[in-house]
Parts: structure tokens; C-alpha cells; sequence
């Protein structure tokens, strides 16, 4: 029985030191992809017993997972429709939406472009298909390849609310399904433009300064601009849950609106939230 | 030398515990990349074939009361002569739909323990240049007013409004339709319009040349940050129904001041069509509050019914009718208020319709005779142009996403009359518990 006893002893040990206790499933945005991705990192170096997994897929397909149960989290660039809370009212399940941190939205183009600077009416005209090529803009004579991401994008829909004033994408613009083959294929063609978190720019592509005075002052999208809100693309990121896995997911997102997290949003090159 | 063994064994268990974890991590094997990525690519490819095939499906199985056994009734059908309570299973739908890029095909059945039959069959071309205009050929919803087309897993309460099953028993009607509704792309996305040609007869075969127009405009937003959601919409109906008899029946006024039915009989009259002719308008809307989700939704329709003597419901058989036309202006409503309840899994639910068979007449004025000086003559009128009014009371918890729970209370008012056993309100109320399953 002695034996017997510390057997049991020395499983249960064994397996406390070898199980996580709980796992957090986070899925959604391809722009909150790298800052969630960091974000989990970090807090499962001081918290050993969590497991925390991060896939992208957009922030449609994050919020259609957490409608059908498959994600804890559901990161966002953009806001629940009204569709999707009816959906979750059917389902019986009642959800919570916090902001986590904030996203500039840089307008891109190929490092061999010589523009550098365009109103939000030449963006509009650009991505509607009314100007086709460079010159139009002041650029030189090459056409112009818009890239945009795919309308289950929460980039997508804010791109096209706040920057096209809602107007339809030209159908000649390409739909990629991810940020980062936006920024491949804008790196790999002279004549293209494109709009990704400002996050995700790197030197295989140029950001450019936009304008929203009709060409008066021109603002390049920087840390300090989007912060001091002279840069006027910024939106709000979020995390969306099912009020009954709160228990779960509350001390990771709470820790991410603290200062060690919110320091995490601006090492990756996002906007914190504002104290 | 005992000691010394029982601590051996002791420290072996623990090494074998603890290496436990070490040799499964060594068993985990390392595949070639591209080995992966063929194996991927396989399996990536039989998901998206299996990706277009979908089963959807939902069960509701119920117990109802009603006031008085044998009673008629719109709450799931008439009670059998001698029973006051009854379980059945109200819906059994599969539903199996193909999905390709432009193209869908959609069957869908229904198993109850009245027997199998099919709901839907049809198939949905859409345009693959705008992706705004699609065709849709077969057995359908009739795109008419809003409740009609809203799926009875989603409704609140248990049955659609009197008039609906009234006038659009079954829901839908063989034909074509043309749709415009621009993707959720386009700046657009809020408009629909349908427009389609039906045999007219419900889900039966045709049996005339005769083809039904329906025509529907709605508008959908969101606003307030999407907490808000708004549509309206306005239908028409136009269409015709075989005369089987030269005797069209239509309401005059009567020499007694009242208004019933007056015969004309020419000969002409046979084999001709009586216009069927309905104008609806339909308003929704939902905001999301601290309180909960709270929703109203409301629909109003009117027109000309041709029918027979003793119903106004519309024609649904596959023969040509063989008996008198009965043509009627009629009205009806519903309006239903629904509150969730600050975000919980309980929502309360009310509903209000009415439908008036024929609006020429009400109250003590709906008689079977009048006096035509010394004589009494029969007005021809009867329990088909009686109007009743529903209040609806209910109680639906979702318990997720399959299952849903629902009490409701309809209570069911006829306006008092003059003709025989409809003098008073009749004892129809009806209480049903019912359980869902959606998959």
C-alpha cells in the first residue's frame, strides 16, 4: 500500500511537471499575426503551464471561429458586423470585445517608384481604377499594379471605408490572401502599390506619406506620427471572446494592456494604446 | 538488505516516469520537407472537393396543448378529433447543397412521422463577371415580404403569421428568378431585387399556361458602428387562378346595406383566370444595447384573393380546380418584438398578426343570410372571411449552437360573427414546447 501510494505520488509529479494546465487558441487577423504571435511568446516565458497557439487566416475567418467555437480569441482589425453578433445571439453565446493596441495602415509601392507621396484622392483614384498609370499621379510613365487583400480581411474593409469612402475596388486590382504576399509582389514589380499594416513594411518596399488636406501637408506613416494622430490611417486593433472561457483568456489579455505588453506592441511596430 | 530494495524499486518507477516524456520525444519523426508538402498537397486537394459538398440540417420536436380537442389550427396543423395534446416532429429537414464557384445545387427533404417529403430542388447560376445578378431555376422560397424566406430554425416563434400560410402555403412554388444583389464588395451590397415567374401552385407539377410574377426590392445597412441593422423592403405579387366553373363569385353590396357575394355566371368565365394580386411592405430592425440584442420586425400585405366558398387559401394542387371562385380583398400583419436578455442565452419573444380574409366585411356582418325584402337569401359568406388575431408569447434559450429551446403561447382570437359556432371566440389557444437540433 506504502508503495502503492508513492507511486501515485511520483505520477502525479511527474505529469505536473511535464502537462500545460490550460491552452488559449487564438486565430484571425493577419495583421495582429506577428504582435500575437510575440505577444504569446513572451507572456508563455513567465507563464509555463499556459500553451498558446496563433494562426492568421483574417479577421473574418477568426470571428467565423469564434461563431462555431473552434477559437478562444479572435483577433480583428476591424469590428464585429452586426451579421456576426446575430449569429453569435443564435448560438447562445455572449462575447466580449477588447482593444488591444492600435495599427497604422502604410500605402506601399515598389522601392523603384519615384513617388513618394499621394493624396487620399489619388489612393481613391488608384485603387477605383481611375488612374491607370503612373503619370497621372506625378509619377513616370508605368502602369500601375494595385494589390489589395482579399474582402474577408478586416484591412480590406477598413482600406476601403476610411481611404475609398466606401467606393468599390477597381476589378482590375489583385486580391492576395495574406499581407506578406502583398508586400512579395510589390517588391517584385516596379509599378505596383499596395496598403499593409505599417508593421509588416520592411526595405524590400517604400512606405509613402499621405495626405488628407488634398495635398496641403503630407504625413509619412511613423511610430510617432500614428501616436501623435497627424498620421490619419490608424485604426484600432482587437480581440474578441466568449464570455464563458473569460476565466481563461482574461489574465493573458490582461497582462497585454499592461505596460510589459503594450511594450510588446511597440518593439513590433505598432501603436500602443494610449495611457 | 529489505530497505535497500524497496528504495531501488522506488527510484527505478521514478526514472521510468520520468524518461517517459524523453522517449516519446525521441519516437517523433522528422519528415522530409517536400514529402510534407506532397502529402499536403494531396490531402489540400481532396479538402476542396470535399469543401463544396455541405449537409445542414434541423430537427424540431414538439408537445402542444390546445384549449378544445379537434380544434383547426395554424400552430402546426389541425388536432385530430379526439386529441387535445400531441407530440410530433414539426420539422426534419436535410438539406445538401453543392457548392461550385458559380454555380450551387440545393435539395433539400423533410422526414416527419407524417412521412417524407422534398422542400427544395433547385439550382443558382451566378455571373462571374460583377457576381451581382444570379438565376435561380426550380423549387423555391417565393421571394415575397420577409418572413416567408426566413428560415424556420431561426424564427422565434413556432409558425409563420396566419396570412402567410394562408396565402403561401408551403413557401415555395416551382419557377425562375432572376436576382441582383451585388457582392459584400460592392458599395451596392444593401440592394436585392428578385424577380421571378412561378407556376403558382406551390410544390406541385403545373397544370396550366398560367405563370405568376413576383417582384421584391429590399434594402439592408448596418450603422452605428454595427450595432445597429436596418431593412425594408416592398413585394408584388400578380398572377392568376383557373376558373373552374363558370361561377365567379365577387362582393357587391346587398339590398339590405351589407356586402356578400354576388354570382356572375356567364359562360366565359370558365377556364379564364381570376387575378391574384398582393402588394406587401416589410420593415426590420436591430440594435445591440447593454440591455442585449432587442429586434423588431414587421409586415403588412394586401390585395385580391381568388379562392373558394368555404377558404381563401391559395391553390395547392397539381389538377386544375373544379369548383367556384371565390374572389376576396383581404389584409394581414405581423410584427414581432424580440429581446435578448443582456447578452445571456434567454430571449423573450411577442408577436402580433392579424389576417382578414375580407376586409368588405367584419364583426356581426360576416352572416350566412340577409333579407332581400320578404325573402332570405344566403350571402354566401362564411368562416373563410373571418379575421383572426394572434398574440404570441414566448420563452427561447440557446443552449448553443444546436440546440435551442422553446415555450410558446399563441393566442388566437376570431372576430365574433353571425354565422353558426362563430359567435363567439373559438377555443384554439394553443401552447407549444419544442426542442431544435441544427447542424
Amino acid at each position: 500500500m506504502k508503495k502503492f501510494l508513492i507511486l501515485v505520488a511520483l505520477t502525479s509529479i511527474t505529469f505536473a511537471f511535464t502537462l500545460p494546465l490550460a491552452t488559449i487558441k487564438i486565430k484571425g487577423s493577419d495583421t495582429l499575426l506577428p504582435l500575437a504571435q510575440k505577444w504569446a511568446e513572451n507572456y508563455m516565458k513567465n507563464n509555463t503551464n499556459i500553451s498558446i497557439t496563433v494562426t492568421g487566416g483574417g479577421s473574418g475567418v477568426g470571428i467565423a471561429a469564434l461563431i462555431d467555437g473552434t477559437t478562444d480569441i479572435a483577433t480583428a482589425s476591424r469590428k464585429i458586423k452586426m451579421d456576426e453578433r446575430l449569429k453569435l445571439q443564435e448560438a447562445g453565446k455572449a462575447f466580449k470585445e477588447v482593444i488591444v493596441a492600435n495599427d497604422a495602415l502604410s500605402v506601399i509601392v515598389n522601392p523603384g517608384n519615384k513617388v513618394s507621396q499621394l493624396t487620399r484622392e489619388q489612393i481613391e483614384g488608384i485603387f477605383t481604377g481611375k488612374f491607370t498609370n503612373w503619370n497621372q499621379v506625378g509619377g513616370e510613365d508605368m502602369k500601375i499594379v494595385a494589390y489589395s487583400r482579399e474582402s474577408s480581411s478586416g484591412t480590406f474593409e477598413f482600406f476601403k471605408d476610411h481611404v475609398l469612402n466606401k467606393k468599390n475596388f477597381a476589378s482590375s486590382c489583385l486580391m492576395m490572401p495574406a499581407t506578406g504576399s502583398i508586400i512579395q509582389s510589390i517588391s517584385q514589380t516596379k509599378g505596383a502599390i499596395g496598403y499593409v499594416g505599417m508593421a509588416y513594411v520592411n526595405d524590400k518596399v517604400k512606405d509613402i506619406s499621405v495626405s488628407y488636406d488634398k495635398g496641403k501637408t503630407y504625413v509619412l506613416p511613423t511610430m510617432q506620427n500614428a501616436t501623435n494622430k497627424t498620421y490619419p490611417i490608424v485604426r484600432p486593433l482587437y480581440f474578441y471572446y466568449l464570455s464563458k472561457v473569460e476565466k481563461n483568456v482574461k489574465p493573458f489579455i490582461d497582462w497585454i494592456l499592461t505596460a510589459s505588453g503594450q511594450k510588446v506592441v511597440a518593439d513590433i511596430g505598432y501603436i500602443p494604446l494610449q495611457k | 538488505m529489505k530497505k535497500k530494495r524497496n528504495f531501488l524499486n522506488l527510484f527505478l518507477t521514478g526514472m521510468v516516469l520520468l524518461s517517459f516524456k524523453a522517449v516519446t520525444a525521441q519516437e517523433t519523426m522528422y519528415l522530409p520537407v517536400d514529402s510534407l508538402g506532397n502529402i499536403t498537397s494531396l490531402i489540400q486537394s481532396d479538402v476542396d472537393k470535399l469543401k463544396k459538398l455541405k449537409f445542414t440540417g434541423y430537427f424540431q420536436g414538439q408537445f402542444q396543448y390546445i384549449d378544445l380537442a379537434g380544434m383547426k389550427s395554424f400552430e402546426g396543423g389541425n388536432f385530430p378529433a379526439a386529441s387535445d395534446k400531441r407530440f410530433s416532429v414539426r420539422r426534419g429537414r436535410l438539406k445538401v447543397q453543392y457548392d461550385n464557384v458559380f454555380s450551387q445545387y440545393v435539395v433539400q427533404i423533410d422526414v416527419t412521422e407524417k412521412g417524407v417529403s422534398f422542400k427544395d430542388a433547385y439550382a443558382l447560376f451566378t455571373d462571374n463577371w460583377s457576381h451581382s445578378i444570379a438565376i435561380k431555376t426550380g423549387v423555391f422560397d417565393r421571394p415575397f415580404g420577409h418572413e416567408i424566406s426566413y428560415s424556420s430554425h431561426l424564427r422565434e416563434s413556432p409558425e409563420r403569421a396566419r396570412w402567410e400560410q394562408t396565402l403561401f402555403p408551403g413557401e415555395r412554388d416551382l419557377g425562375s428568378m432572376i436576382t441582383f444583389n451585388p457582392p459584400k464588395t460592392s458599395r451596392f451590397n444593401w440592394i436585392k431585387v428578385n424577380a421571378g415567374l412561378f407556376c403558382g401552385n406551390g410544390i406541385n407539377p403545373e397544370f396550366d399556361s398560367q405563370k405568376d410574377f413576383i417582384g421584391q426590392i429590399s434594402l439592408s445597412k448596418s450603422a452605428w458602428e454595427e450595432r445597429i441593422k436596418w431593412g425594408i423592403g416592398a413585394s408584388y405579387y400578380e398572377g392568376g387562378v383557373y376558373q373552374g366553373t363558370k361561377y365567379l363569385y365577387s362582393l357587391k353590396p346587398l339590398s339590405d346595406g351589407s356586402e356578400g357575394f354576388k354570382v356572375d355566371s356567364a359562360d366565359a368565365n370558365k377556364d379564364r383566370q381570376a387575378l391574384r394580386q398582393y402588394y406587401g411592405a416589410d420593415a426590420q430592425f436591430s440594435i445591440d444595447l447593454p440591455s442585449g440584442m432587442t429586434t423588431l420586425r414587421a409586415e403588412y400585405i394586401f390585395g385580391s384573393q381568388p379562392a373558394g366558398a368555404s377558404s381563401s387559401s391559395s391553390i395547392s394542387s397539381g389538377t386544375a380546380p373544379t369548383t367556384d371562385t371565390y374572389i376576396r380583398p383581404f389584409d394581414g400583419f405581423n410584427a414581432y418584438f424580440i429581446q435578448n436578455i443582456a447578452h445571456t442565452k434567454h430571449d423573450i419573444v411577442v408577436k402580433y398578426d392579424w389576417y382578414d380574409p375580407n376586409t368588405k366585411v367584419e364583426g356581426l356582418a360576416v352572416k350566412s343570410t340577409y333579407k332581400d325584402g320578404e325573402n332570405t337569401k344566403s350571402t354566401k359568406l362564411s368562416a373563410a372571411d373571418m379575421k383572426y388575431t394572434t398574440w404570441g408569447f414566448g420563452y427561447v434559450y440557446h443552449m448553443d449552437e444546436h440546440v435551442k429551446l422553446t415555450a410558446y403561447y399563441a393566442l388566437v382570437k376570431n372576430e365574433s360573427t353571425t354565422l353558426k359556432g362563430y359567435e363567439k371566440d373559438l377555443k384554439d389557444n394553443v401552447l407549444t414546447l419544442r426542442v431544435q437540433y441544427k447542424f
